[in-house]
C-alpha cells in the first residue's frame, strides 16, 4: 500500500506532467484529445463519487452532462450571458437535477436504480429533442462561443487557443480532484463508503442515508454540469445525440476501467479510454465490439480495474495485508 | 378512434409482453437483469428477415427458423456469459450484460449493416375492417401468436417437470438444488425460452417497422418499465404490465400528442418506482442486514 506521502508526491508529479503537457506536445489533434479527456475526467470523478464510493449504480450521467451543456449554451447563445455566469448556473441547475433524480432513487437499489436512471436519460433525451422553442430540437444549438479572454493589464489568456483551453479544463479537473480528495478523507467520505458496504447497517450506526445519498447525487451531477458547459463551449455545437444512454455507458466504462472506488482510478480510466478510442479509430466497426468484450472481461477477471490491478501488485510486493478496493462495490 | 387506438395498444402490449416475459423469467431464476435483451430482439427480427431472404421461405417458416436460431443463441449466451457470472455482485452482473449488449449490437451492425431494412411480407398490407376498426392482418397475427404463447407458457410451467423445476428455482435456487434439481439445466432452459420468446417478438414486429441494429435499445428500456410495473420476476405481472404500458402508450400517442409516445413508458416507470417499487402484483419483502 502506498503511504500518504508517496501518494501525494505521485499526484504532484502527475499534476506537473499535465501542466507541462501542452508545452511539450504541440500537435493539435493530440491536444484536442487531451482537452476531451480532461472533460471526461470531470465526468468520471462525479460518477465515481456516486458509483464507486456510495455504491449507487447510475447510468444517468449523460443526462446531467446534457443539462450542463444545454443550460450553458442556451444562456450564452440565446440570452447573451457571460461564459463565467453560464458555467456557474449550469453547475447549479445540473446539481438541482441531481437532487430530482436522487429523491426517487433513495428508495431504490441494484437493478431498480439502474433502470430508473436509464429512464431518466431517455426522458431528458426526449426533452432535448422535443422542446423545440428552447433546445432547437434535433438541429441542436450551433455557434457556441469560446469563453471570453481574461485580461489583466497587457497580459491576456485567449481561450480559443487549444493550449489555453486545456488549462481551463485542467483547472476545473484539478479543482474537482482536490474537492473529492477532501471529501473522501473526511467524515462524509467514510459515511458514503459505509453506505456502499451496507446501507442498512450504516443507517443503524446513525448515518443519515437521505442526506448522504442526496449529497452524492447532487455533487456527481454538479461535476457533470461543469463538464457539460466546458464541452459545449469547446465543441461549439451540441445536439441531443451527444447525451444518450451510450454516452452514460461510455463514462461508466471509463470509471470501471480505471477502478471504481479509488480516487486516481477514474482519472486514469478517462484519459486512457479517451486516447484508446481515438487510437482505435482505424479498427472502425470492430472498435465497439472490442469495447464490449473488454468490458465483460474486465468485470469477470479484474473487477478492481486498472487501479485494483496496480494495488494488488504493490501489496503483493510489500506482502502486507493491504486493503484492496472492494470488488464490485 | 378510441377503439382503433386501443387495438394498436393491445398489439404493442403483445410485443412488450413477449419481450418482458424473457426478461422477467431470467431475473426470477438467474437473478440477473439482462441488459442485452434488446439485442436478442434485434437478432430475432434480422434472423427472420434473412431466413426469408436467403431460403426464400414464407413468413411462418422464417419466423420458426428465427426462433430456433434465437434459442441456440440463448444457449450460447447462458453458457459463455451468464454462468461465469453466477454469485457475482449485482453491479458486476449488470455491467457485463451491458458489455454483452454493446458487443451484440455492434456485431449486428457489422453483419447486417448499419442501415435499416424493410421486411416485406405478402400480407403486410392486407387489412380487415369491422365495426369501424381497421385491423392489419400482421397485427392480428401478433395478437393471436402472443395469446397462444402465453397459454403454452402457462401449461408448460404448471404441468411439465421442467416447468415445475423452473418455478422451484425461482423460489429458492439453493433449496431447489438440494431437492436434486439440475440447476444448470434449468438456467440454460430459462435463457433459451427467454431468447426464443423475444426472438419471436422481433420476428413478428419486423414486417411492421423498419428492422435496424439499434432497434433493441429503446425497446429494452421500455421493457424495463413493463417488468418493474409488474414486479421483477413476476410472470403474470409482466403480462399485465406489458398490456398496461402498451395501451397507455398507444392511447397517449393517439389522443394527446405523438411526441409523448416515447415518454409514456418512462413516466410509468418513474411513477411505478415512486409509488410501488416492488411492482403492482408482488408483495414487498423487508430486507435484512
Amino acid at each position: 500500500m502506498f503511504t500518504k506521502k508517496i501518494t501525494l508526491i505521485l499526484y504532484a508529479i502527475l499534476f506537473v506532467g499535465a501542466v507541462l503537457f501542452p508545452q511539450i506536445e504541440k500537435d493539435d489533434y493530440i491536444l484536442h484529445t487531451a482537452i476531451l479527456s480532461t472533460i471526461f475526467v470531470l465526468l468520471t470523478m462525479g460518477l465515481n463519487l456516486l458509483v464507486g464510493f456510495t455504491g449507487q449504480l447510475s447510468l444517468g450521467h449523460a443526462a446531467f452532462f446534457g443539462v450542463g451543456a444545454y443550460v450553458s449554451a442556451i444562456l450564452t447563445v440565446t440570452y447573451g450571458f457571460n461564459f463565467w455566469t453560464a458555467i456557474f448556473v449550469a453547475a447549479i441547475v445540473s446539481g438541482a437535477f441531481g437532487l430530482c433524480l436522487g429523491f426517487p432513487a433513495l428508495k431504490l437499489k441494484g437493478p431498480y436504480l439502474v433502470m430508473s436512471t436509464i429512464g431518466f436519460v431517455h426522458i431528458m433525451h426526449e426533452l432535448f429533442l422535443n422542446w423545440y422553442s428552447v433546445t432547437r430540437g434535433a438541429m441542436g444549438i450551433v455557434g457556441i462561443k469560446f469563453p471570453p479572454p481574461i485580461r489583466l493589464g497587457s497580459w491576456s489568456i485567449d481561450f480559443s487557443i487549444p493550449q489555453n483551453y486545456f488549462y481551463l479544463t485542467l483547472f476545473w479537473a484539478v479543482l474537482g480532484f482536490i474537492f473529492l480528495y477532501t471529501v473522501i478523507h473526511s467524515k462524509i467520505g467514510r459515511a458514503l463508503m459505509a453506505i456502499r458496504e451496507n446501507d442498512i447497517a450504516a443507517e443503524c450506526l446513525g448515518i443519515n442515508l437521505t442526506r448522504y445519498k442526496l449529497f452524492a447525487f447532487c455533487t456527481g451531477a454538479l461535476f457533470a454540469g461543469i463538464a457539460g458547459s466546458l464541452y459545449a463551449h469547446y465543441i461549439s455545437y451540441i445536439s441531443p445525440d451527444s447525451f444518450t444512454l451510450a454516452e452514460s455507458i461510455n463514462i461508466l466504462v471509463m470509471v470501471i476501467f480505471g477502478g471504481m472506488g479509488t480516487l486516481m482510478g477514474p482519472v486514469i480510466g478517462a484519459v486512457a479510454v479517451t486516447f484508446l478510442l481515438e487510437n482505435l479509430r482505424f479498427l472502425q466497426e470492430y472498435r465497439l465490439i472490442i469495447y464490449g468484450i473488454l468490458l465483460m472481461l474486465i468485470i469477470i477477471f479484474a473487477p478492481g480495474g486498472l487501479m485494483g490491478f496496480i494495488m494488488k501488485y504493490v501489496s503483493a510486493r510489500n506482502s502486507s495485508k493491504a486493503d484492496l478496493p472492494q470488488e464490485g462495490a | 378512434m378510441f377503439f382503433q387506438h386501443l387495438f394498436s395498444g393491445i398489439v404493442l402490449g403483445c410485443i412488450y409482453t413477449l419481450f418482458s416475459l424473457g426478461l422477467t423469467l431470467i431475473y426470477g431464476i438467474l437473478g440477473l437483469i439482462n441488459f442485452a435483451h434488446g439485442e436478442l430482439y434485434m437478432f430475432g427480427a434480422f434472423l427472420a428477415f434473412y431466413a426469408a431472404l436467403l431460403f426464400s421461405a414464407n413468413y411462418f417458416v422464417s419466423t420458426v427458423l428465427a426462433t430456433v436460431g434465437m434459442v441456440v443463441l440463448g444457449f450460447v449466451i447462458e453458457k459463455a456469459v451468464f454462468r461465469p457470472l453466477r454469485g457475482y455482485h449485482d453491479t458486476n452482473i449488470i455491467l457485463s450484460t451491458i458489455g454483452l449488449s454493446i458487443f451484440l449490437q455492434n456485431v449486428g451492425i457489422l453483419i447486417f449493416g448499419p442501415d435499416p431494412v424493410r421486411f416485406a411480407t405478402t400480407f403486410a398490407d392486407i387489412s380487415l375492417t369491422f365495426a369501424g376498426i381497421t385491423v392489419g392482418l400482421q397485427r392480428l397475427i401478433i395478437v393471436v401468436v402472443t395469446v397462444i404463447l402465453i397459454i403454452a407458457l402457462h401449461f408448460f410451467s404448471q404441468k411439465t417437470r421442467m416447468g415445475k423445476a423452473m418455478r422451484a428455482c425461482s423460489q429458492d435456487l439453493t433449496a431447489a438444488r438440494m431437492m436434486g434439481i439440475n440447476v444448470n439445466k434449468v438456467t440454460a432452459f430459462t435463457v433459451m425460452i427467454g431468447a426464443g420468446l423475444v426472438g419471436i417478438g422481433g420476428a413478428l414486429v419486423a414486417p411492421l417497422y423498419l428492422v435496424s441494429p439499434i432497434m433493441g435499445i429503446k425497446a429494452c428500456s421500455k421493457a424495463f418499465a413493463v417488468v418493474i410495473l409488474g414486479g421483477l420476476g413476476n410472470v403474470p405481472g409482466a403480462i399485465m404490465g406489458g398490456f398496461i404500458v402498451g395501451i397507455a402508450e398507444s392511447l397517449t400517442a393517439g389522443m394527446v400528442s405523438s411526441h409523448l409516445r416515447d415518454v409514456v413508458p418512462f413516466l410509468v416507470l418513474v411513477f411505478a418506482l415512486l409509488l410501488k417499487p416492488e411492482g403492482l402484483f408482488s408483495k414487498h419483502i423487508q430486507e435484512k442486514v
